[in-house]
């Protein structure tokens, strides 16, 4: 990681602390609302004005990030666990499980996830399912639209892992096959995984957002950027910023997190090619070097 | 482990051992009917050229390849069996080495580490007692305690080899099984990495099976040979005699391509040139597998295959016109 553009990480870094830390950020209670104070623009007090209810917007942007940030971990994290197990299962086990499971992997990545989101949000509506929160709804419908991707990836990795010699030699040392899956299979796939997921924050926040913004995502009472969207509508003639506001503060998070998973996908790439340039031009030095030298003798 | 004539019964024996791969293009008959006796304490080299089965035979002898017919006893027991019963015990008993030094280590491993992991699979000694051992491995195969630290991709061929037949040696097994461990590396380094095994099967009283290109490196270390060709034994014996005095045609085709260092030998030496490819072990000919690129055919050899015969040299060859006491010569 030497070369490794390090101020890339900077903006998701920032969106990570201000989610973090948004507690001792905030400078209001973001859901006190202030009727003396109504749609009023940037002051010394509430430092981006405050929406139809007077609640301070600044406040609000903060723990809509700290909302998104939670939800999107949660996501992440359990889509990663799930895919993981998924599609390294599936490639490790190989044979009719394997097409089986990979039917079934291909015909969820075939649908649009939001699609699926929405859909089981719906059933999620049901009369069986009060006993869970709207928020581990969403939580739950995201994570089973998302997990898809990274069984994907893992199968692939997994497959491609055990036709490596060295998987045999472990065998012939007489290792397990949960040795070799977690010493020397499992590293492989999380390192891929991981890198993909980081592009895919951004993508997930946008989920969430686009949740809320239907009404079927974070309830009211708590800030979130769709649900500040939603209801800035109304006011968009008069004071674009309840809009403008929370919707570059979504595309900020999307732009930092596509750039960082760029800043990794393009590391891995050229890498290689660096490595054999810098050889070709070593052996070129040294071959010029040498022909002075003889020119000298 | 350390007597090498003990305890009777050979090393290594298989009986009828047949590996066919289907294939888009039909059975491919890779090895087909083999039957080997490995000798405790030996060094038994299998040579023939490319895809006459050597290496799926290495693979089938210690189950990296599920054998299609026939059985594999290795120390008086059966092979399958014992890897089902006692997959670690077995691993313990015989070890392999891979012909690609590189691929067959994790590129993500240092070299520490990958001497170390088969100590940790079987749960030997504390992390200060496996740090000893991995030492001792690297005094065995004479590398410097520098390398621990590096990955492999970093290693020359011959230091890669040399780590691979370390950790082949980590569990100290008493039968190791070699998928040309030498054509991997260039000739100077060859010759280091033969005395290595010469001088470890000395110092450890290992079996160790040898497949291998180089007949010359063959005729210098290996007590005991045989030679395939499209599947089956040709020919097999002490490895002196036989280099003496191969009886069987191929063998002597095969052995004329051996260079000497002498020069005066070099000059005189008979070169068979061979008519032809092998025919293709999916369509093996019928009588003698060989009879159609053999310059002493007859025609009882296009009709009968002939059986493994004690020939001159006291091993035995597949050949009709070769027994105890004459054979053909060309």
């Amino acid at each position: 990681m030497k070369n490794w553009p390090w101020a890339i990480l900077a903006p998701a870094l920032l969106f990570v602390l201000i989610g973090l830390f948004a507690p001792l950020i905030m400078t209001h209670d973001p859901g006190a609302q202030d009727y003396g104070a109504l749609l009023t623009g940037p002051s010394g007090a509430h430092w981006l004005g405050t929406d139809y209810l007077g609640r301070d917007m600044f406040s609000r942007i903060v723990g809509g990030a700290r909302t998104s940030l939670v939800a999107m971990a949660f996501v992440l994290l359990a889509a990663l666990a799930i895919g993981v197990v998924i599609g390294s299962f599936a490639g490790y086990v190989g044979g009719k499980t394997e097409l089986v499971m990979i039917s079934v992997i291909d015909i969820v990545l075939a649908l649009p996830s939001l699609i699926i989101a929405l859909a089981l949000m719906g059933v999620f509506s049901g009369d069986n399912f009060t006993w869970m929160s709207d928020y581990w709804k969403m939580i739950v419908a995201l994570t089973m639209a998302w997990w898809a991707n990274y069984a994907r990836m893992s199968r692939a990795v997994v497959v491609a892992e055990l036709q490596q010699p060295y998987i045999e030699a472990a065998r012939v040392m007489g290792a397990s096959h949960l040795w070799i899956f977690t010493r020397h299979i499992l590293p492989h796939v999380l390192g891929l995984v991981v890198v993909y997921a980081s592009a895919d924050a951004g993508a997930l926040v946008l989920a969430i957002a686009t949740l809320s913004f239907l009404g079927l995502g974070v309830a009211p009472p708590t800030p979130e950027w769709g649900q500040m969207l939603v209801d800035g509508m109304s006011y968009i003639e008069e004071y674009p910023s309840l809009v403008v506001i929370p919707g570059l503060a979504l595309t900020a998070v999307v732009v930092s997190f596509n750039l960082l998973g760029e800043a990794f996908a393009l590391q891995k790439v050229p890498r290689a090619v660096r490595g054999r340039f810098l050889t070709r031009k070593k052996v070129a030095r040294a071959a010029e070097e040498s022909a002075r030298k003889e020119v000298e003798a | 482990m350390t007597d090498r004539e003990s305890r009777g019964g050979p090393a290594i024996q298989a009986t009828g051992l047949k590996v066919h791969f289907q294939t888009a293009a039909g059975l491919v008959r890779a090895v087909d009917g083999v039957d080997l006796t490995v000798a405790r304490g030996a060094f038994h080299g299998i040579v023939g050229e490319s895809g006459c089965g050597k290496t799926t035979l290495a693979r089938a002898l210690i189950g990296l390849q599920s054998a299609t017919a026939g059985q594999v006893n290795i120390l008086g027991r059966d092979r399958a069996e014992w890897a089902r019963a006692d997959r670690k015990g077995f691993a313990r008993a015989v070890q392999f080495i891979f012909q690609d030094p590189l691929g067959s280590m994790s590129r993500r491993q240092t070299v520490g580490q990958t001497l170390e992991e088969p100590l940790q699979i079987h749960g030997q000694g504390d992390r200060a007692a496996r740090r000893g051992r991995v030492a001792e491995l690297l005094d065995l195969v004479a590398l410097p305690a520098t390398v621990l630290d590096r990955l492999p991709r970093s290693l020359s061929g011959g230091q890669r080899q040399r780590v691979s037949i370390a950790r082949a040696l980590a569990l100290s097994p008493q039968v190791l099984i070699c998928d040309e461990p030498l054509s991997a590396l260039d000739v100077s380094v060859r010759a280091q990495i033969v005395n290595l095994f010469a001088r470890l099967q000395a110092q450890l009283g290992l079996t160790i099976v040898i497949v291998a290109h180089d007949l010359a490196i063959v005729r210098e270390v290996c007590s005991a040979v045989t030679v395939m060709y499209l599947g089956r034994v040709a020919e097999e014996g002490a490895a002196k005699p036989l280099f003496d005095d191969p009886a069987h045609p191929y063998s002597q085709a095969l052995l004329s391509a051996v260079p000497s260092p002498d020069p005066r030998i070099e000059a005189a030496r008979p070169r068979i040139l061979l008519e032809g490819d092998p025919p293709s072990p999916r369509n093996p000919p019928p009588g003698c597998r060989f009879s159609t690129r053999c310059p002493v055919v007859e025609p009882r050899c296009r009709e009968t295959e002939p059986a493994l015969r004690t020939v001159q040299h006291g091993g035995a060859a597949a050949c009709h016109l070769a027994d105890a006491r004459d054979h053909a010569m060309i």
